[in-house]
């Protein structure tokens, strides 16, 4: 192939080779090059917009800064997390429950966080508890992202209206009693409408996670510390006998839930259910399916009258990978991430609550005054949280496999001798998993 | 007696001149057609047999996927799997899955390759027909299912209620969720089965059945005495490779089972389900290696098992 040059001399192989190795040298130079680029992996999906916008209000400042943003459901970002992250694909930055942070501190892969972070962490943004909830052995790792639970009871204005019940209940007896006016039921007998969506089924631990809530409104735990630092099962009692015993008859014998309707947020959107017992990010989904839902939220019932009102928490951090290479940078836009507009964008968008206890809550409570139970809740409440564990997950889902079966197994209903052994199994079941993993005592 | 020199096998000869360069020749093609698969078989050795042969080592230690040490425990994950209700269930209800398909797919798949092995004008729109889930992706084929069982909004309920059948709760009902999986898989195997039995009954010499017809025989006993004793091989390779999918169940159970609407009391925790949860659930990796060593064994044996049943029918 030859062409002519300029000044007339046909171009040869050569020239060729030449122009194109130049071509490819110069092709090679890179050009102005980012300051750092983040990964950033989350497993809520309903909050990649708010990752998303907060780096764009970051970029502005940053303009160096690019961002790759990945979701998932939570279990399975869990299971990416785990895979990608001890062999050093993993983001740079992520949020995760305890569940999983303290495996992965534990063996070294979430460093401590930097002086300068630790001493914004306890300069007063977030409440001692909370602060103690994302520390171990005495060191702070991640900063605390969002609160995962204060669940507490949703209930549906207009069918509580329509059944002529005066308002929410207050005690577990008034929540059964208003549930048997609230279900409804077809000409053939098929529940149409449930009294209360209690999790019944599903998978994972979520089913041991909502046993909870009546395990501690019966003033029992799933697990219990003792004073030497060790841990046993705290529900081999007539807390746990009462919890159970509760949900075999929901279903079984005041038939005011069932396996088979509609169960959890889209059955409270939807209106196939009048009371629901879930963490406030059911907000957003109301706000999205079903606006005109006239509803209202207050603290989970008292075991019975005099009894204290119980609410979980659940801080959950975002991290700084220990092997990411932008750390700098990572835990700058980290902090941004968790400053207080930021805080309160998270909520506004998602409904998942901000941990921070500098947020000015007003304006959001005027637009959807729901919120008020999960920001300022009574003063008389009581809280409790889950146990910072390694093995915490499969406890409670292991938990959960026998919970299901038992809920709908008949030769339960009505028989507290089987609901007792059924307890004792699975209490012998959790300390089995404690005791592999070391943390099994009693003193 | 004495042995002629013509009953006594004829010598070998030695290769000498071109016949040593023959040889010469072979040698140096198999050396380079070995030389040529030499990368593929690194390869496939380095992704498919190292990790089962580690699998194998990793499942006699206790190894929490992310932790950095791994202390060696002998037996103890195998003898943890014998008292673990979560694997009993599991081994169980794979076992009931996997027979019911093989068994129910195979005894379907038989008869109707018989009937479209006939050749009509619409023996290929039939053959695409049945092959089409076959070649669905599993994942979305899942959801459509799981919507179709649906209690309250699944056409399946709804057909049936048009002949006065009450709503079956097909995916809730602790008894009748893993039957739901059973149509599910049976649906979607049927067609491959079916494809592999009509290849085989085509390739049966058509003398052999006009020799039966010219003696008398009818279509049943055409089928049963020439038809079928050909076909064995094909079938043992239909049975073989059925059973060793079905014990690999997982992709449907656990799309058509997430969520917070399921079957209870674990009424389809299947093998692999366990192994996943063991392994990235609960990072119990050296068990989770265990529970896959033993699975492997199973399939195993139930491959020989119908090796042997079908060889011993071939000698008697």
């Amino acid at each position: 192939m030859t062409g002519k040059s300029p000044s007339g001399r046909a171009l040869g192989r050569r020239d060729a080779l030449a122009l194109g190795g130049a071509a490819a040298t110069v092709a090679a130079i890179p050009t102005a090059r980012a300051d750092a680029h983040l990964t950033v992996w989350t497993g809520y999906p309903e909050i990649q917009p708010v990752y998303q916008a907060v780096a764009a209000e970051y970029a502005k400042t940053h303009p160096g800064v690019t961002f790759d943003f990945f979701s998932s459901q939570l279990r399975q970002a869990e299971q990416k997390l785990t895979a990608a992250v001890p062999t050093g694909t993993g983001p740079d930055v992520y949020d995760i429950g305890t569940n999983i942070s303290v495996n992965f501190i534990e063996n070294g892969l979430i460093d401590p966080n930097p002086p300068e972070i630790d001493a914004y962490m306890k300069s007063g943004p977030w409440d001692k508890f909370t602060v103690d909830f994302l520390t171990v052995d005495g060191k702070t790792y991640g900063l605390p992202f969002l609160e995962g639970s204060r669940a507490s009871l949703y209930w549906n204005k207009t069918y509580f209206k329509e059944a002529g019940i005066a308002g929410p209940p207050a005690t577990f007896p008034e929540l059964i009693e208003a549930a048997k006016k609230l279900v409804k039921f077809d000409s053939q007998g098929r529940m149409t409408r449930s009294g209360i969506s209690l999790r019944l089924s599903g998978q994972g631990s979520g089913i041991g996670e909502k046993f909870r809530y009546l395990l501690a409104a019966t003033g029992g735990s799933a697990l219990e510390r003792t004073p030497s630092g060790k841990w046993h099962n705290g529900y081999d009692n007539q807390s746990g006998r009462d919890s159970l015993t509760f949900y075999v008859d929901a279903v079984q014998t005041w038939h005011i839930d069932d396996p088979k309707v509609l169960h959890d947020a889209d059955a409270f959107a939807t209106g196939a259910t009048a009371m629901l017992f879930r963490e406030s990010w059911v907000i957003g989904e109301i706000q999205s399916k079903n606006p005109n839902l006239d509803y209202g939220v207050v603290p989970i019932p008292a075991w019975k009258a005099g009894m204290p009102h119980w609410m979980m928490l659940q801080p959950e951090g975002v991290y700084v990978s220990g092997q990411s290479s932008n750390k700098k940078v990572a835990w700058d836009f980290v902090k941004f991430l968790t400053n207080p507009e930021n805080g309160l964008r998270l909520t506004e968008v998602t409904g998942w609550l901000s941990p921070r206890t500098d947020i000015d809550w007003k304006p959001l409570l005027a637009k959807t005054p729901q919120f008020k139970t999960f920001v300022e809740p009574p003063a008389d409440i009581k809280y409790y949280v889950e146990p910072v564990l390694p093995p915490w997950d499969e406890i409670e889902t292991r938990m959960a496999d026998r919970l299901t079966a038992a809920y709908v197994d008949p030769s339960l209903k009505g028989n507290p001798q089987k609901i007792a052994a059924t307890i004792h199994s699975m209490a012998q079941q959790t300390d089995q998993i404690l005791k592999d993993a070391n943390l099994y005592g009693t003193s | 007696m004495s042995v002629s020199t013509l009953d006594r096998p004829l010598p070998r000869p030695r290769p000498r001149g071109k016949g040593r360069r023959r040889i010469a020749r072979h040698a140096k093609l198999w050396l380079w057609c070995y030389a040529m698969l030499l990368p593929v078989m690194v390869i496939y050795a380095y992704v498919r047999i190292w990790p089962i042969i580690r699998s194998f080592v990793l499942s006699f230690y206790n190894w929490r996927l992310i932790a950095r040490v791994r202390p060696f425990v002998g037996l103890a994950n195998y003898e943890h799997m014998l008292g673990d209700q979560n694997f009993q269930i599991a081994i169980w209800n794979t076992t009931v899955y996997s027979i019911s398909i093989v068994l129910i797919s195979t005894l379907i798949a038989l008869p109707l390759a018989v009937l479209l092995a006939r050749r009509s004008r619409m023996s290929a729109v039939y053959q695409t027909i049945y092959f089409l889930p076959v070649i669905t992706p599993l994942v979305p084929m899942s959801i459509a299912w799981k919507w179709i069982y649906d209690y309250n909004y699944g056409i399946l309920n709804y057909v049936l209620s048009l002949v006065g059948i009450r709503p079956i709760a097909w995916l809730t009902d602790a008894h009748i969720a893993l039957w739901a999986l059973i149509i599910m898989g049976v649906w979607k195997v049927l067609g491959y089965n079916m494809v592999i039995f009509l290849v085989g009954i085509r390739n049966i010499p058509a003398t052999y059945l006009e020799a039966a017809s010219l003696d008398g025989a009818g279509e049943m006993r055409k089928f049963w005495h020439v038809t079928l004793p050909l076909l064995r091989p094909i079938i043992l390779f239909v049975l073989v490779t059925a059973t060793i999918n079905a014990y690999n169940v997982f992709t449907q159970v656990y799309v058509m089972t997430l969520g917070s609407q399921e079957a209870p009391g674990q009424a389809v925790r299947v093998l692999v389900y366990d192994i996943y949860q063991n392994g990235f659930e609960f990072f119990r990796m050296g068990y989770a290696s265990a529970e896959a060593v033993t699975l492997t064994f199973i399939v195993l044996g139930f491959t020989l098992i119908q090796f042997r049943a079908f060889r011993e029918q071939e000698t008697t």
